[in-house]
């Protein structure tokens, strides 16, 4: 029985870690008695997603749809907040990396497929249909470093698509990707999202998202403001787009919601 | 505690994951060279040349003894350092992955242990193939070096965790581990050995690193244990590294993705 539950989850980054804190600085700051500067990129979601349902998500970049995203998928701890998921999770996101570059495309698939919760069993049986999927022909005998990035993805879906996941997380994978492949990927998705239990598909895709999802999540830094039926919160979603042109993306960069309570950019002890 | 305990053991029980990419990582580090893994071989062939012949005679050694002991002290001591400065990379080059497929971090520490181990176990010819050049003694005594690569795996197990963790966040550890290891080179037997220090040999006593090294060589080259106080210096090195990675598990787990 697949689900995701999601209860007052808060994640924030901490600004000096991202910026590889050295010594010195963590000194400074323990001597200062400073706390290092935090971005809130999530702030108190709640929510809970059944077996059966697929769920776009929608917001302006830097709305936190990806940093979602990897909270279910269990990649980012929050700092506070449950997160509770049943089933096989196959992420999709951020395929340019994790790749090994000296490795060639059938190597890559072997090992990804691996990490990704395949059996070798399974893989041996199903590498050559992942290779034809990814259409790369030729290529696949040789290390990946020679690859576009339209090639990476080709490989990257071709083999997380063959998981089968119960729960399957997609962030808008399909903008490097020329229009046969997208073509052949949106297939393919259609197929896994009619498979799997649960299906989070992140997009800025406003126009295809009601075919894929019949519900919909929009977020704006870090919260959820609305949560319903596709096409209600696509709706409001533009309304607030066409009042306020890039309203949203404004807000995000001088780093305050409306209505909401605002997220410090810096907060000091 | 007990969450990071669970990952552990969970990363663990995924061997076919870490084995398949830490031979991986082997088969790389070659994979655009001429001669490949021959450059283990080659590598350490002019060490102990080179070494064996001036330091050798430096130090009026017995050659037959010298090389073999020569040997097995660089082996043990190439693993000990790779360990060091791969174990420091391990989250950090691992970042692709951590950061886009929700496995347990651990695999990546164990990733790293088999690609030092494999390629220690290769080198490991050398002084197979020295051994036999100089008819090494072998005999029961010889199995005392499994007990002994038992608890150096155990120690490089945890500082590679340890090195992983603090090098995610504090960039400069990868680079002092290193320094320190060179430093500790020449408080170390390799190259000469312990008894010609005569009343400076309370240094080498107390580096834990000698013990390390000579619980794996003493029974390879001589046949027999090694001094029981080494065993003892070892496992209280393992306990002191065992105790220091499982706090920094414990305290940093929970990070790593963050600082990546």
């Amino acid at each position: 029985m697949a689900g995701i539950i999601l209860q007052d989850v808060d994640l924030e980054f901490r600004v000096d870690a991202l910026k590889h804190d050295t010594f010195r600085s963590a000194l400074v700051r323990f001597l200062g008695r400073r706390t290092s500067r935090r971005i809130k990129t999530l702030q108190s979601i709640s929510l809970r997603i059944e077996r059966g349902e697929r769920v776009g998500l929608i917001g302006h970049n830097g709305a936190g749809k990806t940093t979602l995203l990897k909270v279910m998928a269990g990649i980012y701890p929050p700092q506070r907040g449950l997160v509770a998921t049943e089933g096989h999770i196959c992420p999709l996101f951020e395929v340019v990396t994790g790749f090994e570059w000296d490795a060639s495309g059938w190597e890559n698939i072997r090992t990804r497929a691996l990490l990704l919760g395949m059996s070798p069993g399974e893989i041996d049986r199903r590498i050559e249909g992942i290779g034809r999927f990814s259409n790369l022909g030729e290529f696949l005998d040789i290390p990946v470093r020679h690859y576009s990035q339209g090639m990476h993805l080709r490989l990257a879906f071709a083999t997380s698509a063959a998981v089968e996941p119960e729960i399957l997380l997609l962030d808008e994978v399909m903008a490097a990707g020329d229009v046969a492949f997208i073509d052949t990927a949106r297939r393919r998705m259609n197929e896994l999202m009619t498979r799997a239990s649960i299906v989070v598909f992140a997009t800025h895709s406003l126009d295809m998202l009601p075919h894929f999802c019949e519900r919909t999540i929009l977020l704006r830094h870090g919260r959820i403001v609305a949560d319903g039926p596709t096409r209600e919160v696509v709706q409001r979603y533009e309304e607030a787009e066409a009042e306020a042109p890039g309203a949203f993306a404004e807000d995000a960069r001088a780093g305050r919601a409306g209505g909401a309570p605002s997220a410090p950019a810096s907060s000091a002890k | 505690m007990r969450a990071a305990f669970g990952d552990v053991a969970r990363s663990a029980g995924l061997w076919h994951i870490w084995v398949r990419l830490g031979l991986q990582d082997v088969r790389h580090k070659f994979r655009r060279s001429t001669v490949g893994p021959a450059w283990i071989f080659l590598n350490l062939g002019f060490l102990i040349a080179a070494i064996g012949v001036i330091y050798g005679r430096l130090l009026g050694q017995d050659m037959h003894d010298y090389i073999p002991y020569l040997t097995a002290g660089l082996v043990i001591w190439q693993y000990l350092t790779s360990s060091v400065s791969e174990g420091a990379h391990a989250f950090v080059n691992s970042e692709g992955y951590i950061k886009q497929i929700s496995l347990p971090i651990y695999v990546y520490i164990f990733r790293c242990l088999v690609n030092v181990a494999v390629t220690g176990a290769i080198s490991f010819a050398v002084f197979l193939v020295v051994a036999a050049l100089y008819r090494v003694r072998v005999g029961a005594g010889t199995l005392w070096v499994l007990p002994g690569l038992a608890i150096l795996m155990a120690c490089t197990l945890c500082a590679i965790a340890i090195l992983a963790h603090l090098h995610a966040r504090f960039r400069d550890i990868a680079p002092m581990a290193s320094v320190a290891m060179q430093m500790a080179f020449y408080v170390t037997p390799i190259i000469y050995r312990a008894e010609s220090l005569h009343s400076l040999r309370w240094v080498v006593d107390l580096n834990p690193l000698y013990h390390l090294v000579e619980i794996v060589r003493r029974p390879l080259v001589a046949a027999e244990p090694a001094a029981s106080v080494s065993y003892l210096a070892a496992g209280l090195l393992l306990a002191a590294l065992a105790g220091s990675a499982a706090g920094i598990i414990a305290y940093y787990r929970r990070r790593i993705v963050f600082a990546l």
